[in-house]
């Protein structure tokens, strides 16, 4: 059987940011979390290859305790099976830390064929947890992936990758990991009686100690403030003569060279 | 005492929320403006496991509780009152009875394919003559050897052109008054059951209504529901259940309202600063939201009591009193902090208006949901 893994982050809701109109400071005191949104092609992707081969499914994150409520909100949308590496430890960590705690909880587990990520966290969209995660296990891996094909039988999968200028086809031996992007697949919504059993599905909890591993949060957001657009209020006509005018003040501003 | 959903709860509202964000809203104009029946919508429903929420698994229901179930017809309603309608309808009027009063066999013949959402249930109370007055209908069931005969018109009946089976009221005793009403299980093609037009009404237009004709309509003895004179109380325990559902109707336009109250105030600039800077429009905005977590509290309550097994008529009472007033009156004062801009079709709060009006008249009547209410306090 197919053994998949599929990671995925609890993040911010960006929607239930609020921002202080004077300060531009984010209000967060009320915020919800869901499941960063390549990660859901992840979790999607992998209930894909659980319904069409037969995959054995395993959604798997790392987080603080209070971050309980994604492993229903995961096991909804497929998988099998929950693995929660979970300490009070667990936030604001930077990409290198989560992969060594993933590779760690990963190699715990034992046998797998297949690993996919996300191409990147809605939050920080750093892109690196997946590649790096390769590296450390050793295992091949094809980020940029909108179209993912399991050869049963041979041990192996074939991956497009979305390039800038082209596309990429590699096949590659498993195991391996991919990272995939939001049009490989439509993440299901899911229903009523998949919410319901989500609850009778196994979660391994999994500690720090039992994986014997520290972990000090070592990344500090110093600030963040919201974006703002300043309009320069001006206003053209649509007329032949008014094109000049636009240009100029695109060059002016900078917009056009 | 905590304020709380469950995490199933929590994950059912968000889910119902993508869902309409992706399917429900998109349409909910259209389907307002033509009007029509949104049959791919309710397909997807039922795909959902949103058919038959509250009522068990083996009875083809999702098996979750009723809290599920009222979460679901807000969010629906928050996007489109008339889709939320149609669930409430086939959910709380037409399974309901079913589930309660129905033999083993009913259930596995009509709630069964209801819950799975293989075909919709329709209601057939309300006459040109017996609207609030219940026992003032003139429908007759005449048991003739193995079959009951029914005859007269019902007026008003919610999902009637696409319903797959009625549960339709009828004195099997005149004499009796309410204690000789008796409630049927009438399927859709019946020989005597004519669904007559559509009813053009003034909101939840995509919910379609229709005049029910029983003409000699011959059904088995088998179709009664419980037994002979029972049609009454079948009717009002049906009804109690059903008004939290509209409580959570309400409490969706009302919610609606407020989101869209909320985003244009912030958009629209007078006197050179958005109008959400002006103390009017605080203020329609501090009370809208005031009443509509009143409502939402009340709504949930009465659902928690159901889940609890505790009685609820009155709390559902409460419920849709307070939700659909809030929902009538906060609507209106959307239009009004939208202005002239609010008045015109395409504009949701246009629709929101319409649709609000209907949830102080169905399923009994805010006059008579304050009978209720004094009732239980005066008892």
């Amino acid at each position: 059987m197919l053994k998949v893994i599929a990671c995925f982050k609890w993040v911010m809701d960006e929607a239930d940011i609020k921002v202080d109109t004077g300060s531009r400071r984010l209000i967060l005191d009320r915020v919800g979390y869901k499941i960063s949104l390549y990660d859901r092609n992840a979790i999607e992707e992998a209930a894909r290859l659980q319904e069409q081969h037969g995959a054995g499914v395993v959604a798997m994150t790392v987080a603080p305790p209070t971050a309980k409520q994604c492993l229903k909100d995961a096991l909804s949308r497929g998988p099998d099976k929950a693995c929660f590496v979970n300490d009070p430890s667990l936030v604001d960590l930077e990409p290198a830390q989560t992969t060594a705690i993933l590779a760690a909880a990963i190699e715990a587990l034992g046998d797998f064929d297949l690993i996919i990520c996300g191409e990147g966290s809605s939050d920080l969209y750093t892109q690196q947890v997946g590649p790096a995660l390769a590296e450390k296990l050793e295992i091949p891996c094809a980020t940029y992936v909108n179209k993912l094909t399991y050869m049963e039988g041979e041990k192996r999968i074939i991956a497009e990758r979305k390039l800038d200028d082209c596309m990429e086809v590699v096949s590659m031996p498993l195991p391996a990991l991919v990272t995939v992007l939001p049009d490989i697949n439509t993440p299901r919504i899911p229903t009523l009686k998949q919410v319901l059993a989500a609850s009778r599905k196994p979660i391994d909890n999994i500690t720090l100690d039992a994986l014997g591993v520290a972990c000090e949060g070592c990344m500090q957001t110093t600030g963040i403030l919201a974006a703002t657009m300043e309009r320069r209020r001006l206003r053209f006509g649509a007329g032949e003569e008014d094109i000049r005018a636009i240009i100029g003040a695109l060059l002016k501003e900078g917009v056009i060279a | 005492m905590h304020f709380q959903l469950t995490e199933e709860q929590q994950l059912v509202k968000a889910n119902v929320r993508e869902f309409c964000q992706k399917y429900v809203e998109p349409i909910a104009n259209e389907v307002d403006q033509q009007p029509r029946y949104p049959a791919e919508t309710v397909k997807r429903l039922a795909e959902q496991d949103w058919l038959g929420i509250p009522y068990p698994q083996e009875y083809g229901g999702a098996g979750a509780d009723y809290l599920t179930y009222i979460l679901t017809i807000e969010e629906l309603s928050r996007a489109c009152a008339a889709t939320g309608f149609i669930v409430e309808v086939h959910t709380s009027l037409a399974s309901f009875p079913l589930y309660k009063f129905g033999t083993e066999e009913q259930k596995k013949k009509y709630l069964v394919p209801l819950c799975k959402g293989e075909m919709l249930g329709s209601f057939a109370l309300t006459e040109p003559g017996a609207g609030t007055d219940v026992a003032a209908g003139l429908t007759t069931a005449v048991l003739d050897g193995n079959e009951y005969v029914l005859n007269g018109t019902k007026m008003f009946i919610s999902n009637s052109p696409v319903a797959g089976v009625f549960i339709v009221f009828a004195s099997t005793d005149k004499s009796k008054g309410p204690k000789g009403l008796s409630a049927f299980i009438v399927p859709d093609g019946t020989p005597g059951l004519k669904v007559g037009g559509h009813q053009n009404k003034m909101g939840i237009r995509g919910a379609l209504t229709a005049e029910v004709v029983l003409k000699d309509c011959r059904i088995p003895k088998e179709n009664l529901l419980s037994q002979e004179g029972q049609g009454f109380k079948i009717a009002m325990m049906t009804l109690d259940g059903g008004r939290i559902g509209i409580a959570a109707q309400a409490l969706g336009i009302a919610q609606a309202a407020l989101d869209e109250s909320i985003r244009y105030s912030k958009e629209r600039v007078q006197f050179g600063k958005p109008i959400a800077a002006l103390q009017p429009i605080q203020w329609m905005i501090a009370d809208m939201a005031t009443d509509v977590e009143a409502s939402r509290f009340l709504t949930y309550y009465a659902a928690w009591c159901y889940d609890q097994g505790r009685s609820y008529a009155k709390e559902a009472a409460m419920a849709k009193l307070k939700a659909s007033e809030t929902a009538a009156h906060h609507t209106n004062r959307a239009v009004q902090i939208h202005g002239g801009i609010g008045y015109i079709k395409d504009q949701k709060v246009e629709r929101l208006f319409r649709d609000a009006k209907i949830t102080e008249i169905y399923e009994g009547t805010s006059e008579v949901m304050r009978m209720v209410i004094a009732g239980s306090m005066l008892r």
